[in-house]
């Protein structure tokens, strides 16, 4: 307690220092009075005797500034002091300071930046309570390892019965489902869970209940869960929600609860409802449908649960085995699932950028060494008026901190930057990216990095200047280290490694750059300016028969072809450049071709298709309207597989053969041009259409052109469907600009990140090169004062200074070249249609980066020609 | 610090007990202070001015003495230290302490 009260008195003190200073000055001068009155009664001259007072009082100034280090904190005050004269000493060097906070700014933030996104990916827990003791259960065969299928409803009973480990179960399956009712029919994906599914999450609603005991039987009718988009974006948050009857797939359910926001498991549910196994379900043993999830016991790990399904899954083999032949069961953890493959790629960009931070905390202590000695004259004066060694490396140590937090507090800012630029440019499928955010525990972190590197910097400079002895210092400049043999240095081998490691990220970037542009440019044989696409899926209860689908596909058609602003029309039953397609088996033999069975692509579409995608025919016809049910099956092929199996002959009213049984038989009516309709990488295959009209399908992509914008394309789209079936959900409706975008968004967000990456380390070793060879510039000034004063030009001095430069900058970038030949092939099956070796752009890195190495020189070699002779001579 | 006159070192913090024994019996200013000292002691203990005042001044962070300005003998303004409640403490601590010291130092040196 006293202490408090003795702090509150420090500081009131502290706030009236004027006063008290006046006051300690008053009364010193009382004293003196009052000696020297005594000093005279004792018989002393008047002025004699004041002055023997004022002797005996003793030094006045250093009394004062004893009884104020009373007032206020001392320690704390020359802390503000040191800081102060950090922050004023940075302004004042604006070069140095701008250099040394930007190569700060950019180790600290990418390393932010990058451990924000592994910290939100990986480190962080799923947002279920005790999420690490959630697993999912899986069989496998041990013939396809790699495929995880859920478990049977018999299985999963004796894994209930026979195991210790686990605390509650809860299967499900998910499907995508139609909404209808008010408002625009939707396609919703729907989870039907056990009763005590929301228990293993411990979630609890946000309205209303989750389900109960009661409702796996249906005793309270059909009943439904929502998630919270679902009741936000389709119900507006409607608070009475509970107690409507919505109706899924037809089936009218009753609203019960509503789920808070975040919770969408499995996958990105939007609706839950009770799991109603059929009778086959609950009997049979090997329909592996349904994923579980469960909760460990609390004691119990992964590994220990995982052998006792081991044991289990032997015992079983033996009772049923015939069911259980070849099959195992496999445990995972909820978390690995979510993180999955993404660890390794985000463990490497950590390391990576953990190396960036250290060469910039290298580069800055090189900066800061060749400032510190710089200043060697002020430090003498310092400790010349009697400032300990420690007191010295207290505020030089301070001065670094200060830079330090400075760069990390740019640092911030950039990473900030970094991650929502991440956010965009991630592919959509990496994961769990929706729970990445900007948030306070970056700021901590950059906090901590700052300090640390502060430190890790500013140790080895502090150590070697404070140890300045304030003798030699004080000899006037000139006489200083003779200059040491210019031999290769520590210093020295650390910038060719950044030059080595930046030729490298350039030369991944420049590759990775050109195959994107050119991957860009290809010619896909398509055409596909202003499409739009959508997807429909024509339930199966409504339209099981294919003439029930015939007859929707043929509204549809002439819906469209009724809006005015429509141009073309296609529907196919695959997507266009989406990485979609189906295959047909074609044995080449039953035809008179030697070549062996294969797979072709197939794709089933309508007659307007050819002319919408830009196809051109280059023999025979395109589907009409008479291609229908009934007639022979017509097939259209493309020009690939003419040529591959048919070299050289006309193939247009030849019947081809698939396959040895008698009805795989179909006439081709037309050839038309190639297209890389699968992506815009893959090269064309043999492909084969049928008319839709003939081969229907439920599963539906329309692709229609017009000049209006994306808004009103989709409107009509909708109006047309709807027209047909007022039930049917549009869905996915994009351009077909979006469609090859997103494509190729993983190419596009490594080639971004291997660039980013590639700029910050050109940018670190240019700082580099300019440290390395500032700090011998400034060694050298004697010696290049001599060189002039004995004759050398101005010209002579820089290109001594330049060809160091260029030394260093030719070992690097031949380092790199080495480095890059071996390396590059990583990277190949990375690029499109550019080696890895590629000459032209190993040589274009290397010449760059020699450039720049050079440019880095050039600053301090002119600073080298401008030494004055006579001032380097004067002190010889 | 203190000066002896055969410039002895005294244990730390013996100054300030010193002052605050000296306020027991009055309030007094920093040179009344160190006249009193000096004087009692019979001169053997001649308070340095360089230390007295920033002695003075941790008394008052302390809060063992408060300080008022009055007028002094010859009337000039002087700032006059007194001792507080909680000085009157610390006088006592210390004094125990002292003494405890000294009669250790008395037993080792009468062994010898």
């Amino acid at each position: 307690m006293s202490r408090i009260a003795e702090s509150w008195r420090k500081l009131q003190f502290l706030l009236r220092r004027r006063q008290m200073d006046k006051e300690l000055a008053e009364e010193m001068r009382l004293h003196a009075e009052l000696k020297a009155q005594k000093n005279i009664a004792a018989g002393m001259q008047p002025d004699e005797a004041q002055m023997a007072a004022r002797r005996q009082l003793g030094n006045t100034t250093l009394q004062q500034e004893h009884s104020r280090a009373n007032w206020g904190f001392p320690r704390l005050e020359s802390l503000v002091q040191d800081v102060r004269y950090g922050l004023r000493g940075l302004r004042n060097r604006p070069g140095f300071s701008a250099v040394a906070i930007l190569t700060l700014a950019l180790g600290i933030g990418s390393a932010t930046a990058i451990f924000s996104v592994v910290n939100a990916i990986i480190l962080r827990p799923l947002p279920y309570k005790n999420s690490q003791h959630l697993v999912h259960l899986w069989s496998l065969n041990t013939a396809f390892p790699e495929f995880h299928m859920g478990m049977s409803l018999p299985n999963l009973d004796e894994v209930k019965a026979q195991t210790h480990s686990f605390e509650a179960f809860a299967p499900y399956k998910t499907k995508r489902g139609t909404l209808t009712g008010e408002g625009a029919p939707e396609r919703v994906v729907i989870s039907s869970v056990s009763s005590d599914f929301f228990s293993v999450f411990s979630a609890r609603p946000l309205l209303g209940r989750t389900f109960e005991p009661a409702d796996d039987q249906q005793k309270n009718g059909d009943v439904v869960v929502l998630s919270h988009t679902l009741w936000r974006r389709r119900f507006a948050s409607d608070p009475h929600i509970l107690g409507r009857v919505i109706h899924l797939d037809q089936k009218a359910r009753t609203v019960v609860g509503v789920m808070p926001a975040g919770f969408t498991f499995p996958e990105t549910s939007e609706a839950w409802t009770t799991l109603t196994p059929s009778a086959e379900e609950l009997r049979n043993r090997t329909q592996w449908m349904f994923f579980t999830v469960a909760r460990l016991r609390p004691a119990v790990s992964p590994a220990a649960a995982q052998s006792e399904l081991n044991t289990l899954a032997e015992a079983m083999k033996t009772r049923y085995a015939e069911d259980m032949a070849g099959t195992n069961f496999l445990l995972t953890t909820l978390h690995d699932d979510a993180v999955g493959s993404s660890r390794s790629q985000l463990l490497v960009l950590l390391a990576a950028v953990g190396f960036l931070l250290l060469i910039a905390c290298a580069n800055v202590s090189n900066l800061v060494l060749a400032r510190g000695l710089q200043r060697r004259h002020e430090i003498a004066v310092r400790a010349a008026l009697g400032a300990s060694r420690s007191r010295v490396m207290r505020q030089l140590g301070i001065e670094n901190l200060v830079l330090a937090l400075a760069g990390g507090a740019v640092g911030l800012v950039l990473a900030a930057y970094g991650v929502s630029a991440f956010r965009q440019l991630a592919p959509a499928d990496f994961p769990r990216l929706d729970e990445l955010r900007i948030e306070p525990l970056m700021a901590i972190f950059a906090l901590l990095i700052s300090t640390t590197s502060g430190v890790l910097f500013g140790l080895a400079p502090a150590l070697t200047v404070s140890r300045t002895d304030p003798g030699t210092a004080m000899k006037p400049r000139g006489i200083e280290n003779p200059t040491h043999a210019r031999g290769f240095s520590l210093r020295d081998a650390l910038v060719v490694i950044e030059l080595a490691l930046a030729m490298l990220l350039l030369t991944g970037s420049a590759l990775m750059v050109q195959s994107m542009s050119r991957l860009l440019k290809v010619d896909t044989g398509l055409r596909t300016d202003h499409l739009v696409t959508a997807e429909l899926n024509l339930p199966p209860a409504r339209y099981s028969s294919e003439n029930s689908q015939v007859a929707f596909i043929r509204q549809l058609l002439e819906s469209l072809a009724a809006q005015g602003p429509i141009s073309d029309i296609a529907v196919s039953n695959n997507a266009v450049l989406d990485q979609n397609t189906s295959l047909i088996s074609f044995d080449p033999s039953l035809n008179g071709s030697n070549e062996k069975k294969t797979n072709l692509e197939s794709k089933m579409v309508s007659p307007g298709y050819f002319s919408t995608l830009g196809l051109h025919l280059i023999n025979g016809r395109f589907f009409d309207e008479h291609d229908t049910k009934g007639a022979s099956i017509m097939i259209i092929v493309n020009q690939s597989l003419a040529n591959r199996f048919f070299p050289g002959q006309n193939l247009v009213g030849r019947s081809l053969r698939f396959s040895g049984e008698g009805k795989d038989q179909y006439t081709v009516v037309g050839v038309v041009s190639d297209s890389r309709d699968i992506h815009v990488s893959a090269k064309p295959r043999p492909e084969v259409y049928f008319s839709l009209l003939q081969d229907p399908s439920r599963s539906l992509y329309v692709m229609v052109r017009s000049r209006l914008e994306m808004p009103a394309v989709r409107a009509l789209l909708e109006k047309s469907v709807w027209a047909v079936d007022k039930d049917q959900p549009v869905s996915k409706v994009r351009t077909m600009a979006e469609v090859i975008a997103e494509s190729v968004a993983d190419r596009r967000f490594r080639t971004w990140l291997m660039s980013a990456f590639a700029v910050f380390g050109l940018s670190l070793t240019l700082i580099g090169i300019y440290c390395v060879i500032s700090y011998s510039v400034s060694q050298r000034t004697h010696e290049m004062g001599i060189r002039m004063a004995i004759g050398a030009s101005r010209e002579n001095v820089l290109g001594l200074v330049l060809s160091s430069g260029a030394r260093l900058a030719a070992f690097g970038a031949l380092t790199g070249l080495v480095a890059s030949f071996l390396m590059m092939r990583v990277l190949s099956n990375q690029l499109y249609d550019i080696k890895p070796n590629d000459p032209l752009t190993l040589i274009g890195t290397a010449l760059l980066l020699l450039l720049v190495a050079l440019l880095a020189s050039y600053v301090p070699a002119r600073r080298a020609t401008r030494v004055d002779p006579m001032v380097a001579l004067r002190y010889e | 610090m203190v000066r002896v006159a055969r410039k002895n070192e005294l244990l730390p913090g013996t100054l300030e007990m010193l002052i605050l024994q000296t306020l027991t019996r009055s309030p007094m200013h920093g040179y009344g202070i160190a006249q009193q000292i000096q004087q009692i002691s019979e001169d053997v203990l001649q308070v340095e001015e360089g230390s007295l005042y920033p002695a003075l001044q941790r008394l008052l962070v302390k809060g063992w003495v408060k300080s008022e300005w009055g007028l002094s003998e010859n009337n000039r303004r002087a700032r006059y230290y007194t001792l507080t409640k909680a000085g009157r403490n610390q006088l006592g601590i210390e004094a125990d302490n002292f003494n405890r010291m000294i009669a250790a130092i008395a037993r080792v040196m009468q062994t010898a």
